[in-house]
């Protein structure tokens, strides 16, 4: 599904898709209309652009993964990588393009959404590894919040950040691309998981949470 | 009036207490009054009045002239009634009049509602009520106690009224910034949607020139080169305030971003003391500016930056072809300035470290850290 309010680049992006061999099952212009398509279309990979008139990026994401667990969002964006790209990565999408990326590139992206991988940009690592760093630093009075990053997950989001292929961090490492690829999709799931952990324990903070189990009730909430 | 509420609050609650103590006064001084019946009529005119007040100047629309000159008025008479209900001989001795420190609430009213000069007309008018009272010769004014009550009623004036107008002052100040803030946020709000639609063009351009090649592919680049620039004047112009003296790497170091060099930064701001941030940002344009000179056309350039707490990280990697190994020590050896001044000698400088490798073929990466002042999380 494709989700971009600039007409010209909903139909780009849909025929790149197309002529790649994959089936666009919607090509909506506006937020609230992806969440109620996003259902009963069941697409695999969402391609999301951010900057949407009607609802902010992270809230499409966190709807589209609340409406089907299942899909991958890829976000798309063209104001560069900042908070905001960062939030939406946080509220779980898969990963991250520039819009101005070639058709070739963009495509790639695609496919490596499609089969689970994450998609960063340098910028984006950059991003994560900042917030992990902040998330330590805010950790030491309330405690542990989820994970925090292995050494070598550390070293390997910092290759991404200036622009090392993963076959060559995987050739620098001595590693597989798989392990590779691997680091950093976990690098995503705990950044994921530190971001429910916090909604929770912010539920709880603001007296929000009154059943008795704290995930399900902040879900119900949303 | 928002910022002067308070003052009328403390102005009513004054009125009360002062009102209370005029009352245990006149109970303890029974002896002092010739007639105290009246006395106590006069008291309870006073406790009307401070509950009228009290209710009138609670709201600004009913602060009026009328009002105010009427409170002078009631006060003053209460306060020369005590020729009438008091004893000569106390009065002339220096008793304290049936009102006894009730008398300041018209000066403070006048003080918060008129400023400095309002508190002193109205002292002044009720200063002369209560020397007047005493009735002594005027020579003999200065060296009595009589004009303490007078003198306090002028402090009590200008001091208050000087207050009421800073308050006044500072509120007017408040509701500018406040506009012009408001106005700015739109601006902003404005001018970002302006961006975004021109982002979104150029990237496309950008991209249909790729596909169709030749002269468009050309315009692509170009239009490219645009929208990195634009989209770290974006980014360079959203900042928030820092502390002075303090600046936002970030800010410093995002404008290098461009069609061959991308920056990737933290998502909150990197605090660094101004002239560290700025040695530092000298050292990283003189980085890019080796791989601009040395490497081929088309090279890229990658820079981290990253805040670890006690130090600023900075790395910038390129794909060029690399630097032969013993070239960096013999370049520094022969004196050639260049990478090693420009870079490490600046570093070194600010209390940092700088490191720099590079294989033949494999890039080059340079690291620079320096260390923060002072701890910050």
């Amino acid at each position: 599904m494709v989700v971009d309010d600039h007409p010209m680049w909903r139909e780009a992006v849909a025929r790149d898709l197309t002529a790649a061999g994959f089936e666009v099952v919607a090509a909506v212009g506006e937020g609230a209309q992806a969440l109620r398509v996003v259902q009963a279309v069941s697409p695999d990979v969402v391609v999301l652009d951010l900057q949407l008139p009607d609802v902010s990026g992270v809230e499409v994401v966190l709807g589209l993964l609340a409406a089907q667990p299942g899909t991958r969002v890829l976000i798309l964006s063209v104001s560069g990588e900042q908070q905001d790209v960062l939030d939406a990565v946080k509220a779980g999408a898969a990963g991250y393009m520039v819009k101005s990326v070639g058709r070739a590139e963009f495509i790639d992206a695609v496919q490596r959404t499609a089969a689970g991988d994450a998609v960063f940009t340098p910028g984006l690592a950059g991003l994560v590894l900042g917030e992990f760093r902040r998330l330590a630093a805010d950790r030491g009075p309330a405690g542990a919040s989820g994970p925090p990053l292995t050494e070598r997950e550390i070293e390997i989001l910092r290759m991404v950040a200036t622009g090392l292929s993963y076959k060559q961090i995987a050739e620098r490492l001595v590693l597989s691309h798989r392990t590779v690829q691997n680091h950093v999709q976990n690098t995503l799931s705990k950044l994921h998981l530190h971001n429910r952990v916090e909604l929770v324990r912010y539920a709880i903070e603001h007296g929000l949470d009154t059943g008795m189990d704290g995930p399900g009730a902040s879900r119900r909430g949303s | 009036m928002g910022l002067q509420a308070p003052l009328w609050r403390a102005t009513a609650v004054f009125r009360f207490a002062s009102l209370a103590y005029a009352a245990v006064l006149l109970v303890l001084n029974r002896t002092n009054y010739s007639h105290l019946g009246w006395a106590w009529g006069v008291l309870a005119a006073m406790t009307a009045w401070t509950v009228v007040t009290s209710y009138a100047y609670a709201q600004p629309s009913r602060r009026t002239r009328v009002l105010l000159a009427a409170d002078l008025v009631v006060t003053g008479a209460a306060l020369l009634s005590s020729a009438v209900v008091q004893n000569a001989q106390s009065t002339h001795a220096g008793a304290m009049p049936v009102t006894a420190t009730w008398v300041a609430g018209p000066v403070l009213a006048w003080a918060v509602t008129a400023g400095p000069l309002g508190g002193v007309s109205a002292a002044a008018a009720l200063g002369l009520c209560d020397i007047a009272l005493r009735q002594r010769p005027v020579s003999d004014v200065y060296h009595g106690t009589e004009l303490n009550g007078p003198i306090l009623l002028l402090l009590a004036g200008v001091g208050v009224g000087y207050v009421s107008r800073l308050a006044a002052q500072a509120e007017r100040a408040l509701q500018r910034a406040t506009k012009i803030e408001a106005a700015s946020r739109e601006r902003e709000r404005l001018a970002r949607g302006i961006h975004d639609s021109v982002l979104q063009v150029l990237a496309l351009v950008q991209r249909r020139g790729a596909e169709a090649g030749g002269e468009a592919a050309e315009i692509g680049r170009l239009a490219g080169e645009q929208e990195a620039a634009l989209r770290s004047l974006i980014a360079a112009g959203a900042e928030s305030s820092l502390p002075s003296g303090e600046l936002d790497l970030r800010t410093l170091l995002t404008p290098e971003t461009s069609a061959s060099v991308s920056v990737a930064t933290p998502a909150e701001p990197i605090r660094l003391a101004a002239e560290p941030a700025r040695e530092l940002t000298h050292a990283v344009r003189a980085a890019l500016d080796n791989v601009r000179r040395h490497c081929r056309e088309g090279t890229m350039a990658w820079v981290l930056v990253e805040d670890e707490g006690g130090r600023v990280t900075v790395t910038i990697r390129d794909d060029g072809q690399g630097i032969p190994p013993g070239r960096l020590a013999e370049a520094a050896a022969d004196g050639r300035l260049g990478v090693s001044q420009a870079i490490c000698g600046r570093v070194r400088e600010l209390g940092g470290s700088a490191s720099i490798t590079s294989t033949p073929g494999g890039g080059t990466e340079v690291q620079l850290q320096i260390p923060r002042a002072d701890q910050m999380a």
